[in-house]
């Protein structure tokens, strides 16, 4: 091994590589080169580092310093001055919003330090496409410590006693679904393990990074549940559109095979595993774990009622233990460092930290993981950095569209299963969308709603005519003609869908529109009584209006809001105030975006 | 690549080790050859490649080496701070690829501080 | 058994019953939709929900799929679960509001209208899958499925194509609880002219509405437990267990004294003659089809319409299609001008159309049949005398676009007519049965010049044929009318029963001596009549009597002289030759 000195650990997660991540190291490489260091520097492309808004980015180790929206033009400048001369480069550094002073080392950005890397410990720290490396970090000794040293029932204990609660939404106890399913027609059948990499809420991406940073560690926390259960063959179900996770998973396993840590008598020790993946079809739907088993099997991709669970009756109606990705990559470290360890992280019915994708109105988005019990307000303001343009906070949306507000008065809340299923959302697959002032909750509700009405499988009437029903009334509303019944209607119907329907899908597709009823009522009643948008992105419901003071004494009616006007609808002559004509205006807001004076302004 | 046993693991950690230790920022000495216009001009690459080739040939897997700008004391470049954990960082100057390679050895390796080469011991730490 | 308590009644049942099998048993009713007692649940529609409180919690359940477990406490009707029926009911009334069993549901829940906006007003698919379940699981088409998610989820074949794997048994319409799917529709058959019997043939079926007896059967070729031993879907639901997959043809020997031959006919084959379009046309049919279309029994219920649909408002009817005509048939099919002008009388009764019917002659023989001719003449029915030449569908006026235009000489008018029709009908020449040279064979009789089975004597024993005891009736002996039939029918059952126990035999026949008779079987071969057969166990060839003709062509061939004609033995004919000579 070359003696490098010095690691330049470049971001190739999805985002930063549509950023042209992979174009930076080929110029860095080549930089490297001119400058005379290809022996003692090493550019190394890792998995997505979480602080995606800032992306590309890179991390130089051992300095730790990090560097962020970097630029093919930076790089010539970046290797000379840093590498070569050692003086790390001020102007590509991050600095933090309403600051002036950059934060050099990684370490010191609080986005970071509040952060506590277990699903994500390798994150940034080495090349997935490398076996080696994963195994340099301690990787497969836990499926070592799993063959050798515990047995199957070991393993169960130590997992049940951690505590780790299934990552993908529900919560279940994950020790609890290994035991049932190894109980179940116990050594007289075939098993599967399966794992749910189908990651359907739109934003969210923690399994994408898991398994685009760090794929053995679900391979290897795989391959410890089929020990657990008695399984030998294992399933990854990964959407479809996850290409490079799909590519890193592939080169992951092929490696792993390579070396004997799958197949057949693995590490000398008589244990077969083989893991097959599947790759997805587009389908929300396929998330939820019955329809997954459908649609691996071949059949429609629906979910079927339950009981029988799979862990009864699953794959090819054998008992089938189905977990998510990030709940996979837990495993390993408990294995190694102790259900004791791992307890001692969280809240006393939620163990170990979560994974959350931290986007919408914040300052710092990207992928943070935090140790379960954390306060929204937390996430929000120490991690998240705050709302930018010094807006005010107004909601945070988590679990997606089967998930809930949580509004400004309940920022306290500690993030854990059920505060979060208390205050009427729920944990979900991590997603955290942030709103501020200029956010409609019934806007949002509506947004949800599209997507989970689209994603229905139309199996059964609640959830199909439900969730279309329900997209009605609210469309409806946040064009300014919704009536009271109306209202009633749909707190009504999101009532009755929710106890009704088949599945997850449909059991929670009205949970954002209860948990915006509970919280911010008054918006849409505004909306209904006023006729009016509160946060004004109801486009159909603005009314704007021209201030003759401001148009005259600033603006000197420069006429430029009558020449955009598509419709035609605005009068005026120079120096002279001018007017739009309601009648005409088809509230596009291009007047109000253009006026350079703020002249315009809405009701 | 042949299947592993479970020896092979351990083996394919420890010959990574110094890759990971290098990422972690974890290392018992941290070395930095000052990289100034003016330690490059007095020969600081050539230090460097000394020392790296010295580390690779002891097959080190805990010492860090990197680089700073000028430490404002041009005349006396080429320049190199050892500091090792838990204790107070060691300016060398003057330094010429024997020189070198003869601190990392008895410093580094050996625990001693070699005077002669030594600058001052310093109170600054950076690491 | 498990113990729980239904509408607050102590119950006890087999593990494994569901909500719905323990309240129906109880006579408890629970609405349902999707749900079926010969399939297995599928829970989509929503509509049986009951509270149901397990281990403390309540919950609402669909009752069609939940299994009773110990303990159970469940309430098939509270507030909570009339809410959430009413509200999927009003929810399918919205999507489906063509659907008449859920404006029936709705009437016994007390909900006038559904407060939701509709979109079609003649939808009627509820999406309860009961079709495609069927069609997937019972009788293993696997020709229909759903298609497309959420709002757009339906019921279709692959791209909504003409299904080959549909076997048209009509399962899927059975089982649809609100008649929105129908045969026509899925295999794309409107109404199918050119087979006998029309329409889809479906594996179980009564072969025509007046078929003897007037029950139905199973087609081996088409049911599907004959290819895939899964189905018998029919075998569940038919009450008085009538129905056996396994039994097989069987082959009885019957030992009879006299036999009447009365297998019918056929009609002439027209596909091969070009100029009239039989096959290549739509809407040319032959005389036996256009019968099946005006059945009461038959595709379209006994309406006149055309393959796509519509009425037609002009018709010809062409006699003497291979009949009279030296290119096929030289004989008169005798029945055609009769049953022509009955087809033009129905027409004329339920439709408007025009009829043209085109003749060589009108052959009105029988009782009554010159008066309904007459009355076909005052029915306005155009009888133009001269044989149709041509039915083509090349317009050569605009007149004649999309129509089929007959050409014919009127020679009583004297010129060549072109007459556009919608729908043209051809008399086929009446022939005899494929087989009826076998079949004669059979039975000792020949065949006369025009192919059908000889009779004895053309005028003085119609009935009889040259071998006593078999008789002939109906149209195998040649065409004729039903009276005659009828006639002719009861003439032969008539000289069968006179018949006594004896029949009477030539006496110029043949005998085999079976002490001369080498066991050659030369004999077997030459007898035209199949009269000689070979006696295994004797070894020796042996002569049946009644199917003897004494024709003597066994005798001539037997080497061994083991043959012998009663009345032409050597001795005899010697004798007579010396007896004529001195």
């Amino acid at each position: 091994m070359k003696p490098y000195r010095m690691h330049l650990m470049v971001c190739a997660g999805t985002a930063c590589v549509s950023n042209k991540s992979y174009k930076i190291k080929k110029v860095l490489e080549e930089e490297i080169k001119k400058q005379g260091l290809e022996d003692e520097v090493a550019v190394v492309t890792t998995g997505c580092n979480g602080f995606c808004a800032q992306g590309p980015l890179m991390v130089v180790q051992p300095d730790g310093v990090f560097y962020q929206l970097l630029k093919e033009e930076d790089i010539p400048h970046l290797v000379e001055e840093h590498f070569l001369k050692g003086r790390p480069v001020k102007e590509k550094m991050y600095v933090p919003p309403e600051e002036k002073m950059p934060i050099p080392t990684m370490d010191n950005i609080d986005f970071f330090k509040y952060q506590r890397l277990i699903a994500l410990r390798n994150r940034g720290l080495i090349d997935p496409e490398k076996i080696d490396e994963y195994i340099a970090r301690d990787g497969y000794n836990a499926l070592v410590k799993a063959l050798t040293e515990m047995s199957p029932d070991d393993i169960i204990r130590e997992v049940k006693t951690s505590g780790l609660r299934g990552r993908g939404g529900a919560g279940f106890p994950t020790g609890l679904k290994w035991e049932l399913t190894r109980a179940s027609e116990n050594g007289e059948v075939e098993k599967y393990i399966v794992c749910n990499a189908d990651e359907g809420d739109p934003g969210a991406f923690m399994d994408r990074s898991i398994i685009e940073s760090d794929p053995h560690s679900v391979l290897e926390g795989m391959a410890i549940g089929a020990r657990a259960i008695g399984a030998t063959k294992g399933f990854i179900y990964i959407r479809h559109e996850y290409p490079l996770a799909l590519e890193r998973l592939n080169k992951a396993i092929k490696q792993a095979c390579e070396y004997g840590l799958l197949g057949e008598n693995i590490l000398d020790t008589g244990f077969n595993f083989d893991v097959d993946v599947h790759r997805g079809a587009g389908a929300f739907v396929c998330g939820e774990e019955t329809a997954l088993l459908a649609a691996l099997e071949g059949r429609f991709g629906e979910p079927r009622p339950r009981p029988p669970y799979p862990v009864e009756k699953g794959l090819w109606g054998k008992p089938t233990n189905i977990n998510n990705v990030e709940t996979w990559a837990n495993v390993p470290i408990i294995i190694s460092r102790g259900s004791k360890w791992f307890s001692e992280i969280g809240t006393e019915t939620s163990k170990g930290t979560k994974v959350f994708s931290l986007v919408g109105k914040i300052n710092n988005t990207g992928l943070v993981e935090v140790p379960m019990g954390i306060t929204m307000r937390d996430i929000v303001y120490k991690i998240g950095g705050g709302i930018p343009d010094g807006k005010e906070f107004k909601a945070v949306q988590t679990g997606g569209p089967s998930g809930g507000c949580i509004p400004k008065a309940l920022l306290d809340l500690p993030v854990d299963y059920e505060s979060l299923t208390d205050a009427g959302s729920m944990m979900g697959s991590g997603g955290m969308v942030v709103m501020d002032e200029e956010t409609c909750m019934v806007d949002v509700a509506r947004y949800f709603l599209t997507f989970t009405q689209d994603e229905s499988c139309g199996k059964c009437t609640p959830c199909r005519e439900g969730t279309k029903r329900m997209l009605e009334i609210l469309t409806k509303i946040t064009q300014g003609e919704g009536t009271e019944e109306d209202l009633q209607l749909l707190e009504e119907l999101a009532n009755e869908v929710k106890k009704s329907a088949l599945c997850g899908l449909g059991k929670t597709a009205p949970n954002p529109v209860l948990t915006t009823l509970r919280y911010f009522r008054d918006e849409y009643e505004t909306h209904i009584r006023e006729k009016k948008c509160p946060a004004h992105v109801c486009r159909k419901l603005n009314v704007y209006t021209i201030d003759p003071e401001i148009c005259v004494t600033k603006g000197h009616g420069c006429g430029v809001c009558m020449r955009e006007c598509p419709e035609g609808a605005i009068a005026g002559e120079k120096n002279k105030p001018h007017r739009i004509e309601q009648d005409k205006c088809i509230k596009c807001g291009v007047c109000y975006e253009v006026c350079r004076f703020k002249a315009i302004y809405i009701q | 690549m042949t299947k592993l046993k479970i020896e092979d693991l351990a083996k394919i950690q420890e010959k990574t080790k110094r890759l990971t230790n290098l990422r972690d920022g974890a290392g018992r000495v941290k070395i930095t050859v000052h990289m100034g216009t003016c330690g490059i001009a007095a020969g600081a690459r050539n230090i460097m490649s000394s020392l790296l080739s010295e580390m690779e040939k002891h097959n080190i897997s805990d010492v860090i080496v990197t680089t700073s700008g000028c430490a404002g004391l041009c005349s006396r470049e080429p320049m190199a701070t050892v500091e090792i954990v838990g204790e107070s960082p060691v300016k060398y100057v003057d330094l010429t690829e024997a020189k070198i390679v003869e601190i990392f050895n008895k410093h580094v390796l050996g625990g001693e501080v070699v005077t002669d080469y030594a600058l001052a011991v310093g109170s600054e730490r950076t690491h | 058994m498990v113990k729980a308590i239904l509408d607050k009644q102590s119950i006890e049942v087999e593990e494994g019953t569901t909500i719905l099998e323990a309240a129906t048993e109880r006579g408890i009713t629970i609405p349902t939709l999707c749900y079926h007692p010969l399939l297995e649940p599928y829970s989509a529609c929503r509509i049986c929900m009951v509270e149901v409180e397990e281990r403390g919690k309540k919950d609402l359940r669909t009752a069609c799929n939940t299994a009773i477990t110990e303990g159970m406490v469940i309430e098939t009707s509270s507030e909570n679960a009339i809410r959430a029926r009413r509200m999927n009911l009003e929810l399918l009334m919205a999507q489906a509001p063509g659907a008449e069993v859920l404006k029936e549901m709705a009437f016994e829940m007390g909900i006038t209208k559904s407060r939701f906006p509709v979109t079609d007003e003649t939808e009627k698919c509820i999406l309860c899958g009961l079709c495609v379940r069927v069609c997937e699981d019972v009788v293993g088409a696997h020709a229909i499925s759903f298609v497309n998610r959420g709002a757009d989820r339906c019921v279709s074949t692959p791209y909504g194509e003409s299904s080959e794997f549909c076997i048209s048994c009509g399962a899927c319409a059975y089982f649809c609880p609100t008649g929105s799917i129908s045969l026509e529709e899925l295999t794309g058959a409107k109404i199918v002219h050119t087979e006998l019997p029309l329409g889809p043939s479906t594996a179980v079926r009564v072969p025509f509405m007046q078929s003897i007896p007037n029950v139905p059967f199973i087609d081996a070729e088409a049911c599907i437990n004959f290819k895939t031993d899964g189905c018998k879907l029919c075998e569940k639901v038919c009450e008085p267990q009538a129905i056996n997959h396994e039994m097989k043809d069987e082959f009885i020997e019957v030992d009879i004294g006299t036999a009447i031959i009365a297998t019918g006919y056929e009609l002439l084959d027209v596909s091969d003659m070009q100029n009239y379009g039989y096959g290549r046309f739509d809407n040319v049919l032959s005389a036996l089809e256009f019968e099946h279309l005006c059945n009461a029994g038959g595709p379209t219920g006994g309406k006149i319409l055309l393959k796509n649909g519509e009425s037609p408002q002009s018709l010809a009817i062409i006699h003497c299609v291979g009949s009279r005509d030296k290119n096929y048939k030289r004989y008169c099919s005798r029945i055609c001008c009769m049953y022509a002008m009955k087809f033009a009388h129905l027409v004329k009764e339920k439709t408007d159309a025009d009829v043209f019917e085109f003749y060589i002659d009108i052959r009105s023989f029988g009782k009554g049949y010159e008066e309904f001719y007459n009355r076909m003449l005052e029915e306005r029915v155009n009888f133009i005398r001269g044989k149709a030449a041509e039915v083509s569908n090349a317009a050569m006026v605009p007149e004649e676009e999309g129509k089929l235009v007959v050409r014919c000489e009127d020679t009583l008018a004297g010129f060549i007519r072109r007459i556009p029709v919608d729908m043209v009908i051809l008399c086929p020449a009446v022939v005899p049965r494929e087989d009826v040279s076998e079949v004669g064979k059979l039975f000792g009789v020949t065949l006369s010049e025009d192919g059908f089975l000889k009779e004895l004597h053309p005028k003085l024993a119609p009935l009889s044929t040259s071998s006593d005891g078999i008789f002939l009736a109906g149209t195998c002996q040649s065409p004729k009318d039903i009276p005659d039939t009828v006639a002719q029918g009861a003439g032969a059952a008539g000289a069968v029963l006179s018949l006594g126990d004896a029949v009477y035999l030539e006496p110029i026949n043949s005998v085999i001596d079976e002490e001369k008779c080498v066991g050659c079987r030369i004999c077997i071969g030459v007898c035209a009549y199949d009269a000689i057969f070979f006696d295994d166990e004797k070894k020796v060839s042996k002569i049946e009597e009644t199917l003897c003709k004494g024709c003597g062509a066994c005798v001539a061939a037997c080497p061994s002289g083991a043959s012998t004609q009663n009345g032409f033995t050597d001795a005899q004919l010697l004798a007579e030759v010396e007896g004529a000579l001195i």
